[in-house]
Formats: structure tokens, sequence, C-alpha cells
């Protein structure tokens, strides 16, 4: 058994290595232009150019998708000769500073005023900055013969200047996007890459996705787990009993209902929902406003109108998928033995027929787990709910593509573990897979 | 705010000749009442100064009488008006109307309203009203354009051009503290428009700008004054330090207006924004303007603005619900949905808002007058009102000049003429039909109506229009792009600012940034430019009769309505004006929790 769950663990690792290249490649030959989208589309081509260099956009899709997964803040410690690392201000805002290990050393970014002189801006323990002039002995020799130096620049980039290049670039300042001599002639842009929770910057938040994708991605499995624990035992209990009733009135109305209901868009069991318990009689909030972080544990009762639409559309699926494996199972002959055999109903039913009748729901669950988190785009927009459906919705309209990237991957995630829990409760339930 | 300053500005300052000349056209009746107070308060006479002036007028000139109604009321055409009743409060009117007595305000309370929730960086690149309604709690303008297209100074004192309008002097208020406690000064101010002027910022307000005034031109005269050395005269100086990206930050502004370490002189303090979710705004105790009770404004605790998302369904509930208060920029079928409820009072106000029909003049076929003036006249104006915005609004002319502005002059509402549409396309060479597409953003439930409605219309002519939809985010990425679309504009309080902004060339004749058609006229950019160095009213009325003859007779666009828009509010919430823009100046709303149906 051990051996058949450690197979699945190396082919959900393979699967997941697969779709995040697959995600990669999408996004990288999706129609659009990023800088574009950023800057609007009156941006000249030199500020394109700058824009894609800054953001490491000119790099190969190989090293792009490496500094995605891997991060590049290793890449850029070994050009400056100090580790990197992010540092959070007392706004929980984390931003990145060389950081040398020597204890006495203080942390410190970059700038040159005219790309003859170096200067280094301290870190003071209190948040603030102070301005320290380099030597000239800070400038080193590359290959090329230039004079070089890797810092950090303003803007938490690693980047690189050149001695008396005197280079004018495009870059985002104060006085937004404007030309600045002694500035870096290159940058690579820091993150941690996705192994280690990080994929990267929004660019139409201008924060970094993780940022705002992990509140949302809770939001979704509140919401998601509350359905589920409503939905699943519910389901499955209607299942069962329509199963044993089959052909009286009992599994007439239960089969006839839960399909009236399933075949019922949520976008137009929503809209009823909302105009009956919300509109006529006033009992339920219509819409999920969210105030503050922990408003969602506030006020519950926001979260019932889109939890009963879910149950509305989930319910027949994994019902009429219960009911024919239990009338299947029912027909069987071992259980015409048990009942021969004298046992009473409940005894056959509990130990007999339920294990065997469970198999194909629980694939069927396991699938809606992953349509329950990702696939709630409508009940969420209906309702103005955040979560990660909206976000997936939001981050594809504005075209932010490390939004869709991270986004996409955690679905992929999801999708992959929740497999591979229906593969482990197989083993329970199957004793055939468990000595195979 | 204003009045008691103005009374002391009235005694000491130099009233500007063109105030006079506006006076006597006012005795004559040749001018409204409140065109003559806007003038009078464009040149810097103070909204008391002019409210006196006008009075004495009345009593001179016309013996006393009403106040003519606005000027839209006796202007309109005779042939196809709109049927639609002068827009009045919908709900409970009292509540809404009665002004509040001062030992009646109350002060607490936060006002929550669902809008959504932006990226945004430097608010000089602001091409969204609702990112300007989070920070203009928080950031001022210099000056303040009411809900009657009458502009004050806010955070300057007063202005005052020279005679021939081309050198302002914008004296700054003394004594407005920065929340980091340093008083804002003229070199502040200076700040702010080198950055609006600054082509690499790419602020929409360099538009405004364009041809007027360099950085040159900015003169620091003391730490109050500021001149601005114009290249030509303008008129509307006062009126454009409102646009809504001129929000003025100090000069130690970091990039981001959404980081809260940005100094600012607004009545609330950001408390947190969050992108597609939600903003808070918290009130700032030591703010410079004072409330009826003698404390410092605002009188409410907090706002909060609440993203639910594109569609409005959800805010129609939650406004229902009492979860949110507010509903920022309501659909027609939000109003629909809301407009008999009880507890839900409705702000309705005309405005120069539109939808514009919108034809790339550098891509066929729109290259040819002929073709686009047999699109213009496919559009039946009174179905496509009644259909797009069930008839909430007044009927357009194709130029971008709208009733509610004072320099409107009336002309007949062209007809729906297929047959003559026909006949031009054949003159064109597109007599066998002609397809095209029509890139519309669903988003906009009344686009969407106009285009499907202009398709049926202009079918008997011969265009076989199909309807390339996107969502709304996507036809913003685009809209400068595509060669036929409709495009949402926002109101603005006087003709000679939008039509600089959208249908001409800089300097180097290249189409301004937000010149979507690429339609430059040489005949239409003199005339221009001669109207906004006109004070005198009829003057420029005549300019402005040519200018619209042109763009009606060769220009890029069609204008079929002029929205109507309201503000839908929760009844508790007091002292609430609809701005034609749905700008939210909130400094004065008040809120009563006796008559909140949902405390």
């Amino acid at each position: 058994m051990i051996k058949f769950l450690i197979r699945r663990f190396i082919f959900l690792i393979v699967t997941l290595f697969v779709v995040s290249i697959a995600v990669f490649a999408i996004s990288e030959l999706a129609p659009g232009n990023i800088a574009r989208n950023v800057l609007g589309n009156t941006i000249t081509p030199a500020q394109e150019a700058s824009f894609n260099q800054q953001h490491g956009l000119d790099d190969t899709a190989v090293v792009r998708y490496l500094r995605w997964m891997l991060g590049s803040d290793w890449q850029a410690a070994s050009r400056v000769g100090h580790p990197v690392r992010q540092i959070e201000d007392d706004r929980g805002r984390a931003s990145w500073w060389v950081v040398p290990e020597e204890a006495s050393v203080l942390p410190y970014r970059n700038f040159s005023p005219d790309g003859e002189t170096m200067y280094k801006l301290e870190r003071q323990p209190d948040g603030s900055t102070r301005e320290v002039p380099l030597g000239d002995e800070v400038w080193q020799e590359n290959e090329q013969g230039e004079m070089v130096y890797w810092g950090v620049d303003r803007e938490g980039r690693a980047a690189k200047w050149v001695r008396g290049a005197g280079e004018e670039e495009q870059t985002l300042t104060k006085a937004g996007w404007t030309s600045v001599p002694g500035a870096p002639s290159d940058y690579i842009p820091l993150q941690k890459g996705l192994l280690r929770g990080d994929p990267g910057m929004s660019t139409y938040a201008r924060r970094p996705v993780a940022e705002v994708l992990f509140p949302r991605l809770v939001n979704t499995l509140y919401l998601a787990g509350i359905a589920f624990l409503f939905i699943m035992p519910l389901s499955l209990l209607f299942g069962v009993i329509a199963g044993l009733n089959e052909g009286n009135w009992i599994d007439r109305l239960l089969s006839v209902t839960s399909l009236v209901a399933t075949a019922t868009p949520e976008f137009a069991s929503g809209v009823f929902l909302i105009v009956v318990f919300s509109a006529w009689l006033g009992w339920l909030p219509g819409a999920v406003v969210l105030p503050g972080d922990t408003s969602i544990f506030e006020r519950p009762q926001m979260l019932i109108l889109p939890i009963a639409t879910l149950m509305l559309v989930e319910l027949g699926y994994v019902m009429r998928v219960t009911r024919a494996s239990m009338v299947e199972v029912m027909r069987a002959n071992y259980i015409r033995t048990a009942v021969l055999k004298g046992l009473p109903f409940w005894r056959i039913v509990w130990k007999h027929a339920l294990r065997n009748a469970l198999m194909a729901p629980i694939t069927v669950i396991m699938l809606h787990v992953n349509w329950l988190v990702g696939g709630i785009v409508v009940v969420e927009t209906l309702y103005g709910f955040p979560g990660l459906g909206r976000y997936i919705l939001e981050a594809g309209l504005n075209k932010d593509v490390f939004a869709i990237e991270a986004a996409a991957m955690v679905m992929v995630i999801i999708a992959v573990t929740t497999q591979m829990i229906a593969d482990m409760i197989y083993v329970y339930l199957n004793p055939r897979i468990r000595f195979a | 705010m204003a009045d008691d300053h103005s009374e002391r500005e009235r005694t000491r300052r130099k009233i500007h000749p063109g105030v006079f000349e506006s006076q006597e056209q006012l005795w004559q009746g040749r001018i409204s009442r409140r065109e003559f107070l806007r003038v009078a308060t464009l040149l810097g006479a103070g909204a008391a100064t002019a409210a006196f002036l006008a009075a004495c007028g009345e009593e001179e000139g016309m013996g006393g009488t009403e106040p003519p109604p606005a000027p839209t009321a006796p202007t309109t055409p005779p042939a196809p008006v709109a049927p639609t009743t002068p827009p009045a409060p919908v709900a409970p009117t009292t509540a809404a109307t009665a002004v509040p007595a001062v030992a009646a305000i109350k002060r607490g309370g936060t006002l929550r309203c669902g809008m959504q929730i932006m990226g945004v960086d430097h608010p000089a690149r602001f091409s969204w009203t609702e990112p300007s309604n989070v920070f203009r709690q928080v950031f001022e303008y210099l000056t303040e354009t009411d809900e009657n297209n009458i502009t004050h100074p806010l955070l300057l004192e007063s202005w005052e051009p020279n005679d021939d309008l081309t050198v302002w002097t914008l004296q700054l208020r003394p004594g407005i503290k920065w929340t980091n406690g340093e008083e804002l000064v003229a070199d502040h101010v200076a700040f702010n428009f080198n950055e609006w002027l600054n082509p690499d910022v790419g602020s929409s307000i360099l538009g405004l700008w364009e041809g007027y005034l360099t950085p040159d031109g900015i003169e620091v005269v003391d730490d109050y004054t500021l001149r601005l050395n114009l290249a030509q005269p303008k008129l509307d100086v006062p009126e454009n330090l409102f646009h809504y990206p001129a929000l003025i930050v100090h000069p130690s502004f970091d990039g981001d207006i959404a980081s809260g370490q940005n100094p600012s002189t607004g009545p609330y303090l950001l408390d947190e924004y969050i992108v597609g979710e939600r903003a808070r705004l918290v009130r700032r105790t030591d703010y410079w303007q004072v409330g009826e009770d003698g404390q410092p404004l605002p009188y409410l605790d907090a706002i909060e603005y609440i993203g639910l998302g594109d569609d409005q369904t959800a805010y129609v509930s939650a406004i229902q619900n009492g979860d949110i208060h507010a509903i920022y920029e309501p659909t027609i079928d939000t109003f629909q949905a809301l407009k008999g409820n009880p507890d839900v009072v409705i702000y309705p106000r005309d405005t120069a808002q539109v939808r514009v029909l919108r034809m790339r003049v550098d891509q066929e076929p729109w290259t040819d007058n002929r073709v686009r003036l047999a699109l213009k006249k496919c559009q039946d104006r009174q179905k496509i009102l009644d259909l797009a915005f069930l008839g909430e609004g007044q009927l357009g002319h194709d130029f971008h000049v709208a009733p509610v502005m004072p320099e409107f002059v009336p002309m007949d509402v062209p007809m729906y003429d297929p047959e003559g549409a026909r006949q031009l396309l054949t003159e064109a060479g597109y007599g066998d039909g002609l397809n095209a597409a029509i890139s519309v953003g669903t988003g906009w439930s009344d686009i969407v109506a106009y285009a499907e409605t202009l398709q049926a219309d202009a079918q008997p002519a011969g265009f076989n229009l199909t309807l390339d939809t996107m969502p709304n985010q996507n036809y913003w990425d685009l809209w400068t792009e595509v060669s036929l679309g409709i495009t949402a504009w926002t109101h603005r309080p006087l003709a000679v600012m939008v039509l600089p902004l959208a249908y001409t060339a800089d300097s180097e004749g290249n189409p301004v940034p937000w010149n979507e058609t690429r339609w430059v006229d040489e005949e239409f950019d003199r005339l221009l430019k001669q109207a906004v160095a006109t004070i005198d009213i009829e003057a420029r009325k005549a300019i402005m009769a040519d200018i619209e003859r042109i763009q009606l007779e060769r220009g890029p666009i069609g204008i079929a309505f002029w929205k109507r828009v309201w503000e839908t509010f929760n009844p508790a919430f007091q002292g609430v004006k609809a701005h034609p823009t749905l700008y939210h100046l909130w400094r004065e709303v008040w809120y009563d929790p006796a008559r909140d149906p949902h405390a």
C-alpha cells in the first residue's frame, strides 16, 4: 500500500511540473503586451524596452521559467557578493535589501547620481535610511573590461551599474516615467520563486501576487468548505435513500427535484434565491460585503445564499451517481445472499452495500472539490464574493499575467491533491487496490 | 465655507472687467443668471460677489422676476424634443431636500459605498473616476466645480487672470497644513504642475495644457502666489485645475498614492487600499475646513469603498439590505430596480456624460466623410434614447457640446434618414453595402442597446454592422485603437474643456493622446482656439455655433443622447448632492441614524 501511495505521490509531482510548464507557456504565448497593458498605448519603443529590461521580460523563456519557479535572489546574491533578502517594514510590506552576513553591517541599497560615484542607502533599525558615498574601489572589472557594480536599486531590484556609462534610463520614479542619469544598465527582478511561495508581482495591483491571492484563496476555501460540509452528506444520504427505494414515490420525488435543481444554472437559481429571500422577505443578505479581514467570520449569514445556490447545483450530481451505484449494488448476488441469510436490513445496507456503492460517488465528489474551489466564478460574481474564482476572472480581464499563472497553479495543486486524497480513500474502501 | 472669505475678498480685490461685461449681459437678459454666476466665478469674483452682482442685475434689469430657467429648458429645439420631464428627486423628497438646521447636524457614522477598487500609482495618471473618488477624500484640488457647474477656489484662496487671459495669478489659501505638519506653499503646487506637464508622466492633464503652458511658464512669486504665463489666452483654467487626476500631492510623493505614506491635505486619511476588494478612509481631526457646528469637517467618522465586482446585481442586493449605503454610478438597470424602493433615495442630474459613436478617420472606410455622415444619419435618436436609456436623458446632435454646457447653441436634432444615408453610401462607392464591425463593451448595457438599435436602423441604408463585443476592460485596452466603436465619455463642465482633449493635435501635429478618432480639422482648430480665449458668452456662443456645425457636418462622431445620472443613497445620509460626474464631494455629508431604515 505504501508503494502505491509513493507511486501516486511521484506521479503528482511529475504532473505538477508538466502543468507548470504548460501554464507558463500558455501565459507566454497569449497575445497581449505586458508593457502596454501596464503603461498604456502611448509608450515609446524605448520606454517599452526599458520596462521589459527592468522586469526581466527581455530574458529567454527558459530563464524566466526558472526564475518563476526557483526565484532570482540567489542569482542576484552571487553577483552582489552578499545575500539579498526581504525585510518587512512596520506595515507588513516586504522589500528587498542587500543583507551582509556580518551583523555589524546594516542592510543597504544603492544608487548613483551620475554613474561615477556609487552611494549606499543604509537601512537604520528604525526603518529610515542614510546615504553613504562609496569609494572608487567598489567598481570591479568584468570580462568585457567594463567597471561594474552590482547592488540593489531603490526600487528593490538587483541592478548593474557600469562606471562612466552615464546612461539615461526610463525608470519609474517619483516623477513617473522619466530619464535618470546614472541609472543601472541591467536588472534582475527579485523574487523568491513559486516553490518558495512567491509567484511575483501583479502588474495590475502593483503588489506581490501572493499578498492578494492568499486571502482570496482562504475566502474561497471557507465558502467551498462550508458548502462541501452540507452538500456531501446530504447528497449521499438522499442518494442512498433514493437508491434503496428505487422506483417508488420517494425515489421519484428526490430524483426529479434534484434533476430540476441541477439543471437550473446558478445564475438563474441564484437570482431566484436573492429575489425571494433577500428582496421580498428580507431575511438574508443578498450580497457578500466584507469591510474588514475578519468580516467573513463575523457575519456568517452572508454566506447562506451563496452556499444554498451551490447546493442546488451540486446536490443533484452526487445524488444521482450515488443512487445509480446503490441500485446496482442492491441488485448484486451477495446482497441477495445476505437477505436470504436473514441479516437485518440496516446491517446489509451499512456493512455490505454502502462501502461498495460509495466508490463511484467518491470520484465525483473529489472532482467537485476542485470545481467548488475554482469553478464558482458565477456564484462569486453574482454575490460579489471576493474569492479565487473572481480573482481569476479579474486577472484575466486585466491581463495580469503573473496573477493568472499563480492562480492557475493554485488550481492545479488543489486538483492534483484532491485526486491524491481520492486515491487514499479508494485504498481504504477497496482492499483490491490495497493488495495489488 | 467660501462665503466668509469671499466677503473679505469683495472689499479688497479688483473685479475682473469681464465680470461687469457679463453683468451687463445679464441685465439685458442675454444670458441667464446661472451663466452669469459661472462666468463671474470663473473670473475670480467669488461666489458671494457674483450672487450679489447677479441680484443687482435682477432688480434693475428684470424687475426682480424669477431667475430665468436653466439654459437648457428654453433652448431645446422644437421638433423631436425629449418627452421626458425634468429630473426631480424620486423617493422621499422631503427627507432628501430639506436643508438641515445647524442643530440637526450629527457627527459620526460610516458611509459604505459600493465601487470597484482599481490598481493605482500616480494620481496624475488616473484614467478612471473611481480611484479619484477614493483619493479626493484624502488629497485635494486647487479648485472645485460644484454640482451646478460653478467653479470655486478650494486650496486656492482666489485666482485672477489679466485682461487678455494669458497670465493667471493663483493665490493659495494660507495656513493649510499637510499631514506631516508642513504648510502648503506655492513650491508644492509648482511641483505638481511640473508633474502634469512632464510628457514622461503620461498624464491626461497634459492634453488640457498642451499649447498653453510649458514648465517655463510656471512662476513662483512668493510662498502663496503662483503665476501661470500662458502662450495663448485660456478661459477654463480654474475648471482644468479640478480635472480629476489633478490632485495636489506633496513633493515627497513616493510614486504610489496607495502607499498611505504620502502627506495629504484632505479631510480623510487612507487607512487601507486593497485592489479589487476595499478601501477605508478615516476622519482627519485637524482638517482646515470647519463644519456648521464650528468643529473641523468632516462629519462622518469613516468612508468605506467596497468592490463587489463588475456586475451591479450584487450592489443592488447589498444596498437593499443596508450592507452598503450608496452605489457608485448606478446603471439604468440599477436605477430601474431601485426607483420604487422607499428605502433608497435617488438624486438625478442631467449631464454631459455621453456615449460617443466614434469613427477613426485614418482608417477605411471612415476616411470618407460621406460614409461617416451616412452612419450618423442612421441614428434614430429618440428610439436609441428610449431603448438604450429608457428615455432618461437629452437628445444629442453629433457634436460634443451638451445642452447643460453654458456655451451650447441649440440646433435642430438631425432626423433619422436611411434614404439619405443610402444615397451618400452609393456616392462614396459602397452601393452594394458596407460591412463594418462596431466594438462595444458589454458591461455598458446602454452602449450595447445603442449599437443594436443602430445595427437594425442602418440596415436599410446598406450598412451591415456586426457587433464586436468584449468586456469593458478589454474595450478600454483598445479604445483609441478600434476602427468603429462606442466610447463612454465623462462629463466636463465646459465644451472648451472637452473639445481640446479629443479633437485636436499637439504642437507637432500629432493627434493628442485621447484623440481616439485622429480627426484634426484646421478650421475647427482655429475656431476652438478663439472660443477658448473668449469671455463674452454671446461672442463665444457665436463661435461655438460654427464649431458645432463643423462637427455636425464633417466630424468623426455620432452622439445620439446625453445621459442622466443618479446618486442612489440610503436616506439616512444628508447633504448629498449628485454631481454630474458623480464625483464624491462628501466633506459635508452627515449621518442621521433616525432615518436609517436598516438601523
